[in-house]
């Protein structure tokens, strides 16, 4: 049988095996004690880190091995096979157990597990000084009187208590105690003694287990456990014994045994801590946890979001606004100057390559590229949100909102996702467990705006709704939310029936500062992937546009010289223009814009760019010398330094610019002449619709591609039929309604 | 205590964090975690690893920009979402499982 007595004492050589929670401080311990002496590798046939030391104490050779993290020994994670597999193996002659002291609740339940070993421990309690600041105090002696093992408190990473630990182990080993044993109570109780009966009787088995850990492990039914078992002599009874025991429970408990077990382990831990445990302040509150008392506040957390969120938007218009101007005045400037100017050398400047560079590639592609400073802007307030903790909260509160409309706690990271792009978003849906949950977030995703969108709501709201950008923008965001909700509701009424409203428990993370590095390269990957999609679909595009446009549809004229309003381009937009005229934008160029946007949606500001643009294009090229272009892009880039200095104050209210103005004057005028001429004077109404439209409307191709890989053809084609006519009826009725309020 | 456990995370009324849990139950944070662990372990809870979940898609099949990410981040648009858990009774994967 294994006993504490089949210990060797009085050996030179110690085996010390350190165990504990991840966290905890084991590994500082262990490198505190060991030095520089120390042996790192693989455990067998894993890729786990293994690392032994030794420590020379008292005459003595302490071998100690640091044992993986882990949080129990029920061998369900590699890390705790490896450590239970370890003390059942190598039989270790003292366990040291780590406790995170100011996590002490959560860490005895290993050290109890540990301790039903039977092999001697010693408890160190570390991370004392960590406990300390925050008030709690400790009873040692009640804590050691319960476990029945020496406890030390120690403070690893100051070397503090490195000492008493190698003495208390060898002092555990010298002079073992009686070994601790948890009362599972009578019932359990009485099927463990028999257990021990029979475990007695098998001299095999009693060889190579623990005799009560192994009783106690058959009665929470550890498949690892019996696997072993069955291999040993006289293994397979004791299992069918231990399932006569576990039925016998069951009957009479009315309960899973294992359940019992744990439930009896977690409740006198409880009991204990709440003996040893003294908090010496009143308030135990933390600061993070006083902050979320408002930020999850089921009444202030939205109006909270709200605000958060109106400061997002505000930095994402009002501080790139002088960027994106300057980025727009140096590409349809000097760089197109330059461009022509270069062509002109080859003796091209009058052929269809100077227009294809021009009105194509710098008209279509800087059209877009003019907005990276805005997508900068929001990357970097989104990546300060979700560094420093809030995005947790705000998440937290969205859930609590798309809650009910029975939408599942896991339906959030992809409605989250669509902020970003909705293609990786439905992807994200295949991670729901039901496929009811599944069908219902992927028909929202298209809803949330992703931030491909966000350049046309820059463009449009600058030109129709100066100084009110900001408040326009979010407004879209949370039209697309309220769309999605009303949306949801309508769906779990009819072809997706509510299923009861899962609760959900979300550990926030404590707020913290952002860390700098962490900001920049969640800008950069974010904005580094807009560049790219520039860099390819949007510039292909561009150029299969200019061709449309270059195209003449009559016989007279000529390729890349015929007027645009007669191209291929504007006679297939104008196939949608008796839809869009009750939307108040029926023109070609809008329907043009709104049908190349299903390639991606940055495609409408550069679809945009290239039709209007190339009535500017004499103005806006027209220019100076080449030194003349390049005192204008510094002063202008000095210009744009202070206006966004000047913009500053505006995010806490104070208006020290005038109005926003991020689209190019003559872009601008040229869209807004276009809007009021097809709305019947209310521009506003139809600018403001056109968003709308853009908001609700298919993202793009790839989402439908994602759909139909993830919900099915038959879903795909109600979700795309869905979203042409929600888009197109709430778009009348804003329209309707903009017209009534006088825009 | 874990009844009690399961039992409040099946009734609630919509998300809450674990620190009010804690607050609702009396018991501590940390400790909470681990009982919901074990939930997770016997299949009753489902854990929702938020950082996790985009990563894991086939970015090959995904024609936006996702396949650029660096540091082991595939798409750039993974949002960085805490833990949490739900239960796992009446969804139609877990139901596989069991059957």
């Amino acid at each position: 049988m294994f006993t504490a007595d089949m210990i060797s004492i009085d050996r030179a050589t110690v085996s010390v095996a350190l165990a504990g929670n991840p966290n905890a401080g084991k590994s500082t311990l262990f490198n505190a004690l060991t030095g520089s002496r120390q042996q790192v590798g693989n455990w067998p046939g894993k890729t786990v880190e293994k690392k032994t030391g030794e420590l020379s104490h008292d005459g003595r050779r302490l071998m100690i091995t640091d044992l993986p993290g882990a949080y129990s020994l029920s061998a369900y994670t590699q890390e705790e096979i490896i450590a239970r597999d370890f003390l059942l193996t190598e039989r270790p002659d003292v366990v040291v157990a780590v406790l995170d002291a100011a996590n002490l609740e959560r860490n005895l339940y290993l050290a109890v597990q540990l301790l039903e070993f039977e092999t001697p421990a010693v408890i160190a309690l570390n991370m004392m000084d960590v406990a300390r600041r925050q008030g709690l105090d400790i009873d040692l002696h009640e804590l050691s009187r319960a476990l029945r093992a020496p406890v030390i408190p120690t403070v690893a990473r100051n070397e503090e208590g490195l000492r008493e630990v190698a003495s208390a182990a060898i002092g555990a080993m010298s002079e073992p105690t009686r070994p601790f044993s948890l009362d599972y109570g009578p019932e359990i109780e009485a099927e463990i003694a028999a257990l021990l009966v029979e475990i007695e009787h098998s001299p095999s088995v009693a060889g190579h287990y623990p005799a009560r850990w192994l009783a106690v492990r058959l009665l929470e039914e550890d498949r690892d456990i019996i696997s072993r078992l069955a291999r040993l002599f006289g293994g397979m009874a004791l299992v069918e014994r231990a399932e006569e025991s576990r039925a016998r429970l069951f009957a009479t408990l009315n309960e899973d045994v294992d359940l019992m077990i744990a439930d009896r382990r977690y409740t006198w831990i409880h009991q204990l801590a709440s003996r040893v445990l003294r908090s010496g302040r009143e308030d135990q509150v933390s600061l993070s946890d006083r902050i979320d008392y408002f930020t999850t506040d089921r009444r202030l957390g939205i109006p909270i979001f709200m605000i958060i969120m109106w400061v997002v938007f505000k930095i994402t218009t009002d501080v790139s606004a002088p960027w994106v101007d300057w980025i727009d005045g140096v590409l349809s400037g000097p760089i197109s100057r330059w461009a022509l100017a270069a062509l002109g050398a080859l003796g091209l400047e009058q052929s269809w390559v100077a227009s294809l560079l021009v009105d194509g590639v710098i008209a279509g592609v800087g059209g877009v590229l003019a907005f990276v400073p805005v997508l900068l802007s929001l990357y970097f307030a989104l990546a300060v949100m979700e560094d420093s903790g809030y995005m947790a909260r705000g998440a937290f509160v969205m859930d609590r909102l798309m809650n009910r409309i029975g939408l599942h706690g896991r339906s959030f990271l992809p409605l989250m996702v669509g902020f970003g792009c909705s293609v990786p978003a439905i992807y994200a849906t295949r991670t729901m467990t039901s496929r009811r949950d599944q069908i219902l977030t992927g028909l929202l995703v298209p809803f949330m705006s992703c931030g491909a969108r966000l350049p046309v709501y820059v463009l449009f709201a600058a030109i129709f709704f100066p100084g009110q950008a900001t408040l326009i923008i979010m407004g879209l965001y949370l039209l697309g939310i309220v769309v999605a909700i009303l949306v949801g509701l309508a769906l779990q009424r009819t072809l997706l029936p509510a299923t009861a409203a899962p609760g959900m428990v979300m550990e926030l993370p404590p707020y913290r500062l952002p860390n700098a590095r962490s900001i920049r390269n969640q800008m950069w990957l974010r904005t580094r992937a807009f560049l790219q999609h520039a860099a390819s679909l949007i510039l292909l595009s561009s150029m299969v546009i200019w061709l449309l446009m270059a195209i003449p549809t009559g016989r007279q004229g000529e390729f890349a010289a015929t007027p645009i309003e007669d191209s291929v381009f504007a006679r297939v937009s104008a196939a949608v223009v008796p839809i869009l005229s009750p939307l108040g934008f029926g023109t070609w160029e809008s329907g043009g814009a709104l049908i190349s946007g299903l390639v991606a949606k940055e495609v409408v500001v550069s679809t945009l760019s290239q039709t209007f643009g190339t009535e500017m294009e004499a103005a806006g090229i027209a220019g100076g010398s080449f030194l003349a272009d390049l005192r204008e892009i510094i002063t202008s880039f000095m210009a744009a330094v202070v206006d966004t200095l000047r913009a500053l104050p505006g995010i806490i209210g104070i208006n020290l610019t005038g109005e926003d103005n991020v689209a190019a004057p003559g872009l601008a005028s040229a869209i807004h002449s276009s809007f009021h001429a097809s709305s019947g004077g209310h521009a506003a109404a139809a600018g403001l619709a056109f968003m709308v439209f853009v908001l609700l409307y298919t993202p793009c191709m790839a989402t439908i591609a994602a759909e139909k890989h993830e919900l099915g053809t038959r879903w795909t084609l109600l979700s795309l039929f869905g979203q042409l006519t929600i888009a197109w009826l709430v778009t009348y009725v804003v329209f309707q309604i903009g017209v009534w309020w006088g825009g | 205590m874990l009844r009690d456990v399961l039992q409040a995370v099946e009734t609630a009324q919509g998300p809450i964090t674990l620190a009010e849990l804690s607050r609702r139950l009396n018991i501590d944070p940390g400790a909470l975690d681990g009982m919901l662990q074990h939930w997770e372990r016997k299949g009753k809870l489902v854990l929702n690893s938020g950082s996790a979940v985009a990563c894991n898609m086939d970015c090959a099949t995904i024609q936006c920009a996702c396949s650029m990410g660096a540091g082991g981040a595939c798409c750039p648009f993974v949002a960085r979402l805490p833990r949490s858990y739900s239960p796992a009774n009446g969804t139609a994967g877990v139901q596989a499982n069991t059957e």
